[in-house]
């Protein structure tokens, strides 16, 4: 009687589940409204520029196209600038425009606008008495928003306000130095700067931003939470159709799209897959087109596969590097409380020459990734920096030099007449990771702590999530409230630019805690004065001062940097035009992928 | 047995109430903080973190935190605009009044997190806990009744083999066997799905959504399938020695009779308790199932806003799920009662 009982309840609890769970999963909306015809200041949706087709279509129609791209997480929605995992960016590429990008080898391309700014166009005017700047915008007219409306500088300027917003919390690149932005018309707009900004060339557009339309989101709901932040009016090749969250996104060709022709592949549908393994098998069984970023050992086993290719982007970004810790554990101030062990940079140096690059490069990462000394060392500003030699004996003579022995043979160094540190203090410290990057950090970390362990430099291994690692002072971030010795995780600056990442990272203000991320606590005042520098449009003059930095930063070591992680995507071999890109998202060229005949 | 649940339902109140101030304390005890999980990213500005701080009421002393999170703010004026004057009454109504807040990190409501993605759960723990039942119970039940038969050792060993397995390894196998290895022999397509709940653009087919479900609800029973069986197996074996078990059987009945009538009933009994805290996870989910076979469930979810210290989603989940552990114990005193005579609650 029991069981039947139990049987009964088991069929209802099938049941209950199949009614709550419905016929399947619940899409959202996603197409957006259609305006209202009679809305006041809306236009009735105009058609695409070019008149329809006059010739008899085809008795058959061609068979639809398709490709799915599988990604690991649900993006939270299509704002580049929101969040920074990296799918929004994906998305916002597929159905959104800027004004300019940066394609995979450094040049600057126009989507939105007609021409680019610059001094000999008249397009920027410098003021060298106040040393500010204004930088004139024309955009294109013939492009439209999916519902027919044009796109103009309104929807530009409406973008940036909602950016700027005071209670947006949001912050975008040249947000600091842009005094205001005036309408000149329909078509063109005027930025004033408060001071000489060099990135101005892809404020408006870049792996980040995209214009939005004003007459579409409600800019009282913030640029952040905006609904039009998930069902995005498109002006990029695709427009949304589905989106069934944790599950999958599905994109259709924009007919309003202003390259004629393009996009050439009818549909891109965006699976979720959280699992790697599960993504490469899909990838190999043809399942999917393209793995966006894969693991090393993907990419290893993509470039064995018979149907999959990977593509490299020209020059990497992310750079893995070593932050010594300036000031003594626990505390922001290098000065008053120096580091025991690295606050000598005879030390950083031994450091250094200890670590066998290569072999981390070669073994661990497979060969993927490069060994990277200095910031500049991707175009624009590459600069000469010789590359450091692996040299444990000479490492070890300088710890010899720098006053830390082993007297007590145990293997490990300490203190004897060193500059920062008690004498006896022993060579011991910690040697911390970020858990989210995987596996291969984890052995890297273990190699480079035997490798120093042979110079006599004892390295206690441990972990922590990026969300403690890099949390702010109050919220007990490590890095903020200075309770590390050593850390290890990689970094880089977007597009062509790196001024804002020096200044982030080198700058003395940088140092202040939750005021930028120069968190081993280096303070240099030559390094402030050619940081200020570089804020000069001559290409020329910052070449100099960048490699002059250089220089500096080779010499002092407030970080060690390692190698550079690399950039790619495994796509399908019927799949055409795809190209990964450390400027921009894997999807930056979407409207020219084609499906191989 | 009104009265009796009257109380229990009168004793959950505090009880939920003490558990929320700990879950409360502890999630915000936990290192890092949901600006450093903001769009995961280092590069936020110090002045923009105070907004967002401001925004998300993180400013605020912990204690006055809580009482926000629950009796919500439009009964005090709040500073909306930072300037230190607190000018306005602010918007939250507190998880009381049903508000259960916005997540940090989409910005959206978080009930509205929450109903997108209870379906799939309910769809997948309810039929991977039907089918682990569906087999657990009889195998226990034949494991006991022809004790240290081969039938009995092979299931012994699958069912240490079972509890000893991970979830995470045996799905990735299963995907390798059943998507990578075996193919269908009339298509050449692979033989089940590896992930998702459906195929894409195929319209709905209840074929469909069972062979999506296969590997995933095997991945997620066998767990099940093991400790349930190994449980009824000992208590099977307690009650069939007992003495009333050898009078129905004195009595003449079959001996079908006895064991599925009068000795599986009790033995029942036990694993209604272990049934019942099992129910949660209806609602929790499975992280790793759903992650190696994509379904896009709350385990996921919830997995997430873990890492990025989204308070209010984690907070929704853990006292939502609390909710319905106090609940699932409610009922399993009632199932107690209607399986057992005896026990009586008035």
């Amino acid at each position: 009687m029991a069981g039947k009982r139990l049987l009964t309840l088991a069929g209802v609890c099938i049941l209950v589940s199949m009614l709550f769970a419905g016929c399947g999963p619940t899409p959202e909306p996603t197409q957006p409204p259609p305006p209202p015809a009679d809305t006041p200041g809306q236009a009735t949706p105009v058609p695409p520029t070019e008149a329809p087709p006059t010739e008899v279509p085809p008795t058959e129609a061609p068979e639809e196209t398709s490709v799915v791209i599988v990604i690991p997480e649900d993006p939270t929605g299509f704002n580049g600038i929101a969040s920074d995992t990296g799918y929004e960016k994906l998305l916002m590429e597929l159905v959104l425009v800027g004004l300019t990008d940066i394609e995979p080898w450094g040049e600057f391309y126009l989507e939105l606008a007609a021409e680019m700014p610059t001094l000999e166009n008249g397009g920027v005017v410098i003021d060298e008495d106040a040393w500010t700047m204004d930088v004139t915008w024309k955009l294109r007219d013939d492009v439209y928003w999916a519902d027919g409306e044009a796109v103009t500088a309104d929807d530009v300027i409406f973008t940036w306000n909602a950016i700027a917003d005071p209670e947006g919390g949001i912050w975008a690149e040249g947000l600091d130095y842009t005094d205001s932005i005036e309408k000149l018309d329909n078509y063109s707009f005027i930025v004033h700067y408060n001071t000489v900004y060099p990135n101005y060339r892809v404020q408006f557009g870049g792996e980040n931003f995209a214009v939005w339309p004003e007459h579409y989101c409600d800019a009282d709901q913030g640029f952040v939470a905006w609904d039009c932040n998930r069902e995005p009016l498109s002006s990029g090749p695709y427009t949304l159709e589905e989106w069934s969250t944790g599950d999958h996104l599905t994109f259709v060709r924009n007919p309003n799209y202003y390259e004629e022709g393009k996009p050439y592949i009818d549909k891109v549908v965006v699976r979720i897959v959280p699992e790697q393994s599960v993504r490469k098998t899909l990838m190999i069984e043809g399942d999917a087109d393209l793995d966006f970023w894969p693991t090393e050992s993907a990419a290893n086993d993509y470039q064995n596969a018979p149907d999959v290719e990977v593509s490299f982007s020209p020059s990497t970004r992310w750079v893995m590097r070593l932050i010594p810790n300036l000031a003594a554990r626990g505390s922001t101030d290098p000065v008053e409380n120096p580091h025991p062990i690295l606050s000598d940079v005879r030390v950083r140096q031994a450091i250094r020459m200890a670590i066998d690059v290569l072999l981390i490069t070669d073994e661990i990462f497979l060969g993927y990734s490069e060994p990277v000394w200095t910031e500049f060392f991707r175009p624009p500003y590459i600069c000469e920096v010789p590359q450091p030699t692996y040299d444990p004996t000479s490492a070890a003579a300088l710890l010899e030099e720098a006053g830390w022995t082993d007297t007590d043979g145990d293997g490990v160094r300490e203190c004897h007449g060193c500059l920062n540190a008690e004498e006896g203090y022993v060579m011991s410290m910690e040697f911390m990771i970020y858990a989210e990057y995987g596996e291969e950090l984890e052995l890297a970390q273990q190699l480079i702590a035997e490798m120093l362990g042979e110079i006599g430099i004892n390295l206690e291994l441990s972990m922590a999530e990026g969300t403690v690692m890099w949390a702010d002072y109050e919220s007990g971030g490590i890095e903020q409230q200075g309770n590390f010795d050593l850390n290890m995780w990689d970094d880089g600056y977007p597009g062509v630019d790196p001024t804002d990442h020096i200044w982030y990272f080198y700058y003395s203000e940088a140092a202040e805690p939750d005021w930028g991320w120069n968190v081993g606590r280096w303070i240099n005042e030559d390094a402030d004065a050619l940081i200020d520098e570089t804020y000069y449009l001559d290409e020329e003059y910052r070449q100099e001062i960048f490699c002059e930095l250089a220089q500096l930063l080779d010499e002092e070591l407030p970080q060690i940097l390692l190698f550079s992680a690399f950039d790619s995507a495994g796509y399908s071999t019927r799949l055409e035009g795809v190209q990964a890109t450390v400027n921009d998202s894997i999807t930056w060229n979407v409207a020219d992928w084609k499906i191989k005949e | 047995m009104g009265r009796y649940l009257a109380r229990r339902l009168l004793q959950a109140i505090p009880m939920l109430f003490l558990i929320s101030i700990g879950m409360f304390a502890l999630v915000n005890i936990v290192p890092g903080g949901p600006l450093s999980g903001h769009g995961r990213s280092r590069h936020i500005k110090p002045q923009k973190a105070e907004i967002l701080k401001r925004q998300f009421g993180l400013d605020k002393p912990l204690p006055l935190q809580y009482v926000i999170w629950l009796a919500g703010n439009d009964w005090m004026r709040v500073d909306a605009d930072g300037d230190g004057v607190a000018e306005s009454y602010g918007t939250r109504k507190g998880i009381l009044r049903g508000d259960f807040g916005f997540s940090y990190s989409t910005r959206r409501p978080v009930l509205e997190e929450i109903a997108v993605r209870l379906p799939n759960t309910l769809l997948l723990m309810g039929i991977t806990l039907t089918v682990a039942l569906v087999i657990a119970i009889p195998v226990g039940v034949i494991s006991a009744v022809k004790q240290y038969s081969v039938f009995d050792i092979i299931v012994t060993t699958f069912s240490f083999a079972g509890q000893a397995i991970p979830e995470f390894w045996l799905g990735l196998i299963l995907v390798l066997i059943f998507y990578a290895t075996l193919k269908n022999p009339v298509t050449g397509d692979p033989l089940l799905p590896a992930g998702g709940m459906y195929t894409l653009e195929a319209g709905f087919s209840l074929v469909d959504r069972i062979n999506h479900l296969i590997l995933p609800v095997t991945a997620g029973a066998l767990g099940w399938i093991a400790w349930y069986s190994r449980f009824l197996r000992s208590s099977m074996l307690d009650v069939i020695h007992q003495p009333y078990v050898r009078t129905a059987r004195g009595k003449g009945l079959r001996e079908r009779a006895v064991i599925w009538r009068h000795a599986l009933r009790n033995a029942l009994i036990p694993l209604v308790t272990i049934l019942a805290l099992d129910i949660p996870y209806l609602f929790a989910g499975a992280v790793f199932v759903e992650t190696i076979f994509a379904w896009p469930g709350l385990g996921r979810r919830y997995y997430q806003a873990a890492l990025d210290r989204d308070y209010p989603m984690l907070m929704s989940m853990l006292v939502i799920t609390a909710g319905i552990i106090i609940l699932s114990n409610l009922l399993a005193d009632i199932i107690y009662a209607f399986l057992d005579p005896r026990v009586q609650y008035d």
